[in-house]
């Protein structure tokens, strides 16, 4: 069986969680014989055909211009990051951007569907549609038409049996391939503008996320959280959505290696600095924690919109040198951060899966969850708290520092816990669910 | 007579390096020697050697009718020792002339005063001490931290032996129809008042180069004349005090050598001496040269000589600033109680105004003053390092 597949992170391509559950997924899948061509926002044009296990880390890429593939067959690489600067995978997902080739957008999404044979009248509606919602100056609007631009060229070039998206960022790439190739298209939703936008968000990218889902025979949703808002929200068929929590793949360092950076209790929140991941109530909960224990210490790490309200807002409650700041973190410096925390909080508003939770864990952290989370569905060794209820979590952490041994071993417990959930459980059941998409879709096609 | 007073501040902070939560703990460098290293030489061959060589050559010239005054500070002087040892050699020269009076501070350059008592009397005299180790010099005037000044303070230095005189900016608020060409009293009139002439000084220190000023340029003549109109009260005999007090970096750094600063300083003794109601005088001659019962003045609320609000907002306007002021003297306490000798030699040099002038945001997106004097990105990061700093320190204090 062979996928194409799109999505917007994969490491070292990664800003968020969707690139290390990318990883995690495409890693599982690869070990179970299923073979992905892999197409990243990436400078060059290029798709990293994986076949292996190790092209997970190694990303084989192949140009789609014959001239530049053999360029770069001939060049000599010293090290695998030097290879991936040449096509244009860095670590941030900002450098691919082509101004040329934008013009042409509209152009080709216009000529497909005007001349494809698609006679479903439902369908031009929705494809017209998207092409109207696609529209805007932004750079991540701009790079996202230029990315759906390339996919018309994969489609037509590779050969796969289905076609699989990640997030709203590649939906219309997946629809444009469904529509070349006829082949079944599944969406996988990571995190919707709802839970983005903490609020209504940008009307456009519901648009793209309802069409995305509409359009695709079947649609992953990686929680019951998740499958419930796109039922409630978008009116998504719920015959066609498939709950698959995410997983997480152990890093292969010993884990069970506390290195202290302070002396007295470390409560670390990591995550991107914006409303959905509940900022404000971490330093909420700090500022009534400091209160009882002054020794503590609160890192917030990451980066974000909400980043300068937090910083004046700490120094205005006057907590000192108590409640710090890291700004963006490398995945070697989340590690470092991760191995000197006592307690890790996740206040999340709303949090379709949240995967930071379990690396925390698998660090052996104690980890207090907000309830509006999907992974409160999966772990029990925990502790579940409503984002908003201050109280209970400055409770929780104060019980957790004044019991330290007690702290230690649901600590432990959490650690083992996580190591259960592993990848290969998920992409079982991903490829399940690719097996019964193709049998359905080539018995509609023989009716 | 009108005496024209220089005063001229010599001050280096030693600015942070970018230090990060990451940082902590790892015995990490917490100041950026190299950045320090490279601001002293520039500054250094841009002003303090050039504009030394200039004083030189003028009090020579003049045998004791020029006359100049400075303040530098501790952290100046250990970054001469560090990075231009002949800057800190041509200082000695010029005082070794006897027409240069050194006049007294915080040897950290801190708002200590406005904190912690203890902590401010120890800096003071820790600087009186380096100035005689270094200059041979007993300081009689006093001047503080950006000359910020209110009653409170006159108490302290009153009560510290040898301070006669105390400068501080010449505030609308507090003068309302007087004049700053008087020499005044403090409140409790036990010391000397000298207030900065701060229309003048600032012409020279901030608008001598601004194209978009209406007397540009500023030639010597016409500076003069200013000065020649501004009161007839010295025709009556009365010792007046023209007081133009600045950055020393003014000359050759904030207006470079291509605007004619140096060619105004030049020609402007000549000048001034050419009018026989006119003259030099340093701040500590004030006690010799006041002829007229001196007005006490009172100032109830701090005042400084920064921006148009002449207050403290540009170190203590913010939350940022205030936490990460109190989170300093707090520390600087503990130290002191632990007696940890390198830790509160860090901790000082923590508080060095400079570092919370960098979280300032008053003007910042005016791309004013305050972003010509950071280093950093932006006052959030100069917050950010600051107080991660802080924690190293207490990280090594708690060990």
């Amino acid at each position: 069986m062979k996928i194409l597949m799109f999505t917007w992170e994969f490491p070292p391509l990664i800003s968020g969680g969707l690139g290390m559950a990318c990883y995690g997924m495409v890693k599982a899948l690869l070990s179970q014989g299923i073979k992905i061509d892999l197409v990243l926002p990436t400078k060059e044009l290029v798709y990293f055909p994986l076949r292996d296990e190790g092209d997970a880390d190694t990303l084989p890429a192949v140009f789609i211009e014959p001239e530049k593939q053999i360029e770069y067959t001939r060049r000599a690489f010293t090290c695998l990051s030097e290879r991936l600067e040449y096509i244009g995978v860095t670590t941030h997902p900002e450098s691919y951007f082509n101004m040329s080739e934008i013009a042409e957008y509209s152009n080709l999404i216009k000529k497909h569907y005007e001349l494809s044979e698609v006679t479903i009248s439902e369908e031009l509606e929705l494809l017209k549609e998207m092409t109207a919602h696609l529209i805007g100056d932004e750079d991540l609007i701009r790079k996202v038409q230029e990315y759906t631009l390339r996919a018309n060229r994969f489609a037509k070039i590779l050969e796969y049996d289905l076609i699989h998206a990640h997030d709203w960022l590649t939906y219309p790439s997946g629809i444009l391939t469904k529509q070349i190739s006829h082949k079944p298209l599944i969406v996988h939703i990571h995190a919707t503008e709802f839970d983005r936008a903490g609020g209504p968000g940008d009307p456009r990218i519901h648009k793209i996320e309802y069409i995305g889902m509409t359009y695709a025979d079947k649609v992953i949703a990686v929680s019951q959280y998740t499958a419930q808002m796109i039922m409630s929200r978008y009116r998504i068929d719920s015959g066609k959505i498939r709950i698959i929590h995410n997983a997480f793949t152990l890093p292969e360092t010993n884990l069970n290696n506390k290195k202290r950076i302070f002396i007295g209790p470390t409560i670390l929140y990591l995550g991107r600095v914006t409303i959905q991941k509940g900022p404000d109530y971490f330093l909420d909960m700090a500022a009534k924690v400091l209160k009882v224990h002054p020794e503590a210490r609160f890192i917030l790490a990451g980066t974000g919109d909400m980043q300068r309200q937090i910083l004046r807002r700490s120094a205005s409650l006057s907590l000192k040198n108590r409640f710090l700041f890291t700004g963006f973190l490398n995945r070697k410096q989340v590690e470092r951060i991760l191995q000197a925390a006592d307690i890790y909080v996740l206040p999340s508003v709303s949090e379709p899966f949240g995967i930071s939770p379990l690396e925390a864990m698998s660090y052996g952290i104690t980890a207090i969850i907000s309830k509006q989370s999907g992974v409160a569905e999966i772990i029990h060794h925990a502790f579940k708290i409503d984002y908003w209820d201050v109280d209970l979590w400055a409770e929780t952490i104060n019980h957790l520092i004044e019991n330290p041994e007690e702290c230690r071993k649901i600590g432990i417990e959490g650690m083992k816990e996580v190591q259960r959930i592993q990848w290969d459980e998920a992409a079982e059941k991903i490829r399940q669910l690719y097996a019964t998409t193709l049998s359905e879709f080539s018995e509609q096609r023989v009716e | 007579m009108l005496n024209i007073v220089f005063y001229f501040q010599v001050h280096q902070p030693y600015r942070l390096t970018h230090f990060n939560v990451l940082d902590i703990g790892n015995n990490a460098k917490i100041f950026d020697e190299r950045l320090n290293s490279n601001v002293m030489r520039k500054v250094s061959k841009n002003c303090y050697l050039p504009t030394n060589q200039l004083l030189l050559e003028l009090i020579q010239k003049y045998e004791g009718r020029f006359k100049v005054a400075f303040s530098i500070t501790g952290t100046a002087i250990e970054q001469f020792k560090l990075y231009s040892p002949e800057t800190l050699d041509s200082f000695k020269c010029l005082i070794d002339t006897g027409c240069v009076e050194l006049l007294g501070e915080t040897y950290f350059h801190s708002l200590s005063f406005l904190f912690d008592t203890n902590e401010f009397l120890d800096q003071v005299y820790m600087h009186r001490e380096l100035m005689q180790k270094e200059f041979g010099y007993y300081t009689t005037t006093f001047r503080n931290t950006e000359l910020i000044y209110q009653d409170r303070l006159s108490d302290i230095i009153y009560e510290i032996e040898g301070f006669k005189t105390i400068i501080t900016e010449g505030v609308d608020r507090i003068l309302q129809w007087r004049s700053p060409l008087y020499a005044y009293k403090n409140y409790a009139k036990n010391l000397n008042l000298l207030l900065k002439y701060y229309q003048l000084a600032d012409d020279i220190a901030f608008r001598f180069s601004n194209r978009d000023w209406p007397e540009y340029p500023l030639t010597v003549d016409k500076f003069v004349n200013w000065i020649d109109h501004l009161t007839l009260a010295e025709k009556e005999g009365k010792n007046l005090f023209l007081n133009l007090f600045m950055d020393y970096e003014t000359f050759g750094e904030h207006q470079w050598a291509s605007t004619g600063i140096f060619d105004f300083m030049r020609h402007f003794p000549d000048a001034v001496l050419s009018k026989s109601h006119l003259g030099f005088a340093n701040p500590k001659d004030v006690s010799r040269l006041a002829n007229y019962q001196q007005e006490s003045l009172s100032f109830p609320e701090p005042v400084s000589w920064a921006d148009e609000q002449r207050d403290l907002s540009a170190w203590l306007g913010n939350e940022m600033q205030q936490n990460a002021s109190e989170t300093l003297y707090e520390l600087i306490n503990r130290i002191k109680e632990k007696g940890d000798t390198d830790l509160l030699r860090m901790a000082r040099l923590l508080s060095t105004s400079d570092h919370f002038y960098y979280m300032c945001e008053k003007y910042f997106q005016d791309g004013d003053v305050h972003k010509y004097f950071s280093p950093y990105d932006s006052p959030d990061q100069a917050y950010i390092y600051y107080i991660n700093a802080l924690t190293e320190l207490e990280e090594r204090l708690l060990r």
